[in-house]
């Protein structure tokens, strides 16, 4: 086997393995910035191309979720809604398979996806900065990583997330949950 | 509805399933989507260079075959807005925005690619329909003078001129219809982005 092609097939295992990994955050970022099917499925297929093209890139500075976040965010506030008429046919790359069991209690599943869906029109409705901040927030990273990925200071991320917080809770002021 | 318990929504959102991939549908169809943009992109390099390549050419062929210098001069005219474009192409592709970088450089070097192609759309006129409308000019002024030499000039030889104008008119303001339709949007946006990422920065 010659360089270019190990270097490819380590490309592609890495990239398989990260996607695996970290696939939940695609389809989030995918979910939040896209929120029709058809429309998330190619803006899915942009963040991964992205991805694979980005790979080489990558010096491990960050951490690999972090980069992803990069990646993801970049090319979303990038995307442009296609018109139907110029997107080509496309097989969805992430599927949603549900999971033995996952029936029960469905009258509180059904609910918090309510509450899910709602939350994610909510995100949409923010300023584009403000939605990728608070995904950043609900995914629980800390304020030095929020600023890696944005390339603002930690201070600059607390006055934001603050903001888009209080925009966010004004939002879903009307929403209440059981839990 | 507290942050505690949004935060505990988020991330039991995917309870109860499984989000798959195949990594190998996805490496395919990562690759075709990359073939199909490249594909894209030479094809319009080869039009739009081609074309003024192929003008270029066609001056050069006449004015060594008869011995016309306006024509070479209209050669290297055109020649001039395909070797432009060429050298304009490659610069602007080094110069993508990495998508890997913070959302801060990727935004700025976004906002300096859309203004590049601003100007160019916006000035299309001083570096592409000048320099070609000069080789018609000297074309069609070297055409004529040998035809009204001859005594064969006619005024149906002004179909050329005048279609050359309606020609450029066309595209001149196409070109300033995408500044408007698709550009300055694209701007705007990302301007009032990086001002929020930007503001209270200091």
């Amino acid at each position: 086997m010659n360089v270019p092609e190990a270097a490819s097939e380590g490309r592609q295992a890495l990239f398989s393995a990260w996607l695996s990994e970290h696939v939940g955050l695609v389809f989030k970022v995918a979910r939040a910035f896209a929120p029709a099917d058809a429309d998330r499925r190619d803006l899915i297929q942009d963040i991964l191309l992205q991805l694979w093209c980005s790979l080489p890139r990558f010096e491990g500075r960050a951490k690999v979720s972090t980069w992803i976040y990069r990646v993801a965010f970049n090319t979303a506030l990038a995307w442009r809604r296609k018109e139907t008429k110029h997107r080509a046919p496309q097989i969805p790359l992430i599927e949603v398979e549900e999971l033995p069991g996952a029936e029960e209690d469905t009258a509180r599943r059904l609910d918090q996806e309510q509450i899910v869906a709602h939350l994610y029109s909510a995100i949409h409705q923010l300023p584009k900065v403000d939605a990728a901040l608070v995904l950043l927030y609900l995914d629980d990273l800390s304020y030095r990583e929020m600023a890696e990925v944005l390339g603002i200071s930690e201070n600059h991320v607390g006055v934001k997330l603050n903001r888009a917080r209080k925009a966010l809770a004004e939002l879903m002021k009307e929403v209440t949950y059981e839990p | 509805m507290n942050p505690d318990e949004l935060k505990e929504l988020w991330h039991d959102q995917l309870a109860g399933r499984r989000l798959t991939l195949d990594a190998g549908i996805v490496l395919r169809q990562i690759e075709q989507s990359k073939r199909d943009f490249e594909a894209t992109m030479f094809w319009r390099d080869v039009r739009e260079v081609g074309a003024a390549l192929l003008a270029a050419a066609f001056f050069l062929w006449f004015g060594i075959k008869d011995g016309i210098w306006p024509l070479l001069v209209a050669a290297a005219l055109t020649a001039g807005v395909g070797v432009f474009m060429v050298v304009d192409r490659y610069l602007q592709r080094r110069r993508r925005p990495p998508y890997s970088d913070p959302l801060l450089a990727c935004a700025e070097e976004s906002l300096a690619q859309i203004d590049h192609q601003i100007w160019l759309l916006k000035n299309v006129f001083w570096w592409c329909l000048l320099p070609l409308g000069l080789g018609c000019v000297l074309f069609w002024g070297q055409s004529s003078w040998t035809l009204l030499k001859a005594g064969l000039w006619r005024l149906k030889d002004l179909e050329f001129p005048v279609g050359c104008v309606l020609l450029y008119w066309g595209v001149y303001h196409l070109n300033q219809y995408a500044v408007k339709k698709a550009f300055e949007p694209r701007r705007q946006e990302t301007e009032a982005l990086l001002q929020n990422l930007k503001s209270n920065a200091e």
